[in-house]
């Protein structure tokens, strides 16, 4: 018996079926990827054509096929659109969102790391019930507080505006983020949980107050966290659209989305200088998401996961 | 081990750990208070006290330039009768019974198909990620020219005979318009997900049940779609609550007075009636009605959790 599994020619005549089977896998493989490209390549349709448009001239955009070349790579879109406006150029409301968003995301990462320290680390009554309470505000829609909210900001008294108050002002845009918030409170949370204790009970001993192990432990260990909740903080304002729309009233103070949507207005049917408009206007978010895809992909993951 | 008697009892009797005893950590809860301090006035100033205040608003009514008049549920009854508020309920809930389910079908097969350990798989996922970071405003400015009747998929879809439709204008086609390009750029978020969820599940299981003779069928039934429970729980309420509140398409979308105000959804309604038309009261109403719905279905779809999401 042994002898006859010994002559089977499984040992001693694979070579045509190996090569067969390894063309085939190569097949395989080459197929995946063709299908995984071609998805990946529908799913950038929409860039694809705004950046095709965006180079084109309009009497192109309406006489050619779609999906023809540019007959020349028309720039010049990209400087109309820059200078569109009067008095305003783009760059300003670049630099209207940024400063906005980047105050928001130090506000969030100042504020929510300390409540989240608190919630992770302190002992004290009613943290249970805080910390929900703090979650459930992540399913209110915050359109939901508009009306409160923008009544209270025209309540504080400002005198570099016109009106007076807040409105007007750029500071409704961020300052609720030197306030906490759900989502970087709770990622953060997550993170500082990860950290062993026995680290806090150590400087402890050493006399080390809550602020100081705060400040020289945890903070230190949370960067790729706090990186995270920054990274999103900052996507967030960026690409806010509702809240500048009601707060800001001149077009220099305007962001982004809203110089974006106002430009829409004023350039209905020139689709190619629309579109670089629109193209600039992602550049900045396309560009951090390539730099720091990771940091995003652990956001959603990490608050996802372990919810 | 020598470990001293005492100190093991004290471990034992308060498994919290120090709270019971008095020692150096009795001082904690003002040192917790100074570390929540912002994110308490926050609490009460810009979300829970404001939602109170949202519903004492919409008792009145209020243009911001006289004092506001107290009138009961005077704008809850006119919201029932007026058109256009009854035209945004019916867009929202039609936005969001059909773009959840179908965002996340369609997310959960996209992440099972870039579920793959072969080179160059992040470079192809990047692909499929982008839609992440866009911003609403510009997608819906670059969908508007997609579906622009001389746009591309009039385009495309005439190689196959099909007569240009004009997307947007019509009020039949304008909200699925809308509600596929919103999947489009709400796709990224739940692969990532799903995702990570599918790479959360150990290899053994479906080694065990392809052993049992289950083909591909059988490991996405039973190993596949049960442990990804969670992860589909999840994404669930995110799409829900998301879809309830979608406003920067609509504005871009509805805003050049396209079909007379056939894609209207609450929260344009909100942002319309309060921010352009000051009736302060009116939107305070409609947002109140905004945080029920959102609420009861949050709720009721948190009770079916036992039914169907299984925790490892």
């Amino acid at each position: 018996m042994s002898a006859s599994v010994a002559s089977t020619p499984i040992h001693h005549a694979p070579a045509g079926r190996r090569t067969r089977r390894r063309a085939w896998r190569l097949l395989r493989k080459t197929a995946l990827y063709i299908a995984l490209v071609a998805g990946g390549v529908a799913m950038m349709i929409p860039f694809l054509w705004m950046l095709s448009t965006s180079l084109k001239t309009r009497a192109e955009v309406f006489s050619s096929a779609p999906f023809s070349f540019p007959t020349g790579l028309h720039w010049e879109n990209y400087s109309t659109m820059w200078f569109a406006l009067p008095d305003v150029t783009f760059g300003t409301f670049f630099q209207n969102s940024l400063v906005i968003a980047s105050l928001a995301t130090i506000g969030q990462l100042v504020t929510c790391s300390m409540a989240a320290y608190a919630f992770a680390v302190l002992d004290f009554p009613g943290k249970r019930i805080l910390f929900a309470l703090i979650l459930a505000t992540l399913i209110i829609p915050f359109q939901v507080v508009l009306v409160p909210n923008f009544v209270l900001y025209r309540s504080i008294p400002w005198p570099f505006s016109d009106s007076g108050n807040w409105i007007g002002t750029n500071l409704p845009l961020w300052v609720w983020a030197f306030f906490g918030g759900a989502f970087g409170t709770f990622l953060l949370r997550q993170f500082f949980l990860a950290i062993p204790i026995d680290l806090a009970d150590a400087a402890r001993v050493d006399g080390a107050n809550p602020w100081q192990i705060f400040r020289h432990i945890y903070l230190p260990l949370a960067r790729p966290a706090l990186a995270t909740v920054a990274i999103f903080q900052f996507m967030w304002s960026w690409n806010d659209l509702l809240d500048p729309l009601i707060y800001l009233r001149d077009l220099s103070s305007y962001t982004t989305t809203v110089g974006l949507a106002f430009f829409q207005g004023e350039y209905v049917g020139n689709w190619p200088v629309m579109m670089a408009g629109a193209l600039v206007s992602l550049l900045p978010m396309i560009i951090l998401f390539l730099v720091a895809q990771r940091y995003f992909v652990r956001g959603i993951t990490i608050s996802g996961l372990k919810g | 081990m020598t470990t001293l008697p005492g100190v093991r009892a004290a471990r034992t009797a308060s498994p919290d750990r120090p709270r019971s005893h008095r020692g150096p950590r009795t001082g904690e809860a003002r040192w917790a208070l100074l570390f929540l301090g912002p994110t308490l006035i926050g609490l009460a100033l810009l979300s829970a006290g404001p939602i109170l205040a949202t519903l004492g608003i919409s008792l009145t009514s209020w243009d911001m330039l006289t004092p506001p008049q107290f009138v009961g549920l005077d704008n809850y009854a006119q919201l029932l009768g007026d058109g256009r508020f009854l035209t945004a309920l019916r867009n929202t809930f039609f936005y969001t019974a059909v773009s959840v389910p179908l965002g996340l079908v369609l997310a959960l097969g996209l992440a099972m198909a870039v579920n793959q350990q072969i080179r160059g798989i992040s470079w192809i996922r990047t692909m499929y990620f982008l839609p992440l970071v866009t911003s609403a405003t510009a997608v819906a400015l670059v969908w508007l020219w997609i579906y622009s009747p001389t746009g591309i998929l009039n385009h495309a879809l005439g190689v196959f005979g099909v007569s240009p439709q004009r997307w947007v204008a019509d009020p039949t086609l304008a909200m699925p318009s809308i509600i596929a390009m919103s999947i489009w750029q709400g796709l990224p978020v739940n692969v990532i997900i799903f995702l990570a969820g599918l790479q959360a599940i150990p290899s053994e299981y479906y080694d065990a049940v392809s052993v049992d003779g289950a083909g591909r069928y059988g490991r996405f039934r039973y190993i596949t779609v049960p442990l990804l429970t969670p992860s589909i729980f999840f994404t669930g309420v995110l799409a829900l609550i998301g879809a309830f509140q979608v406003f920067d398409q609509i504005y871009v979308m509805a805003n050049p007075g396209k079909p007379g105000g056939a894609t209207i959804t609450l929260v344009y309604f909100i942002y319309e009636s309060g921010f352009r038309n000051f009736h302060m009261g009116l939107a305070s109403a409609a947002a109140w009605i905004l945080f029920l719905i959102v609420a009861v279905f949050t709720i009721l779809y948190f009770r079916t959790q036992n039914r169907w999401v299984h925790y490892k």
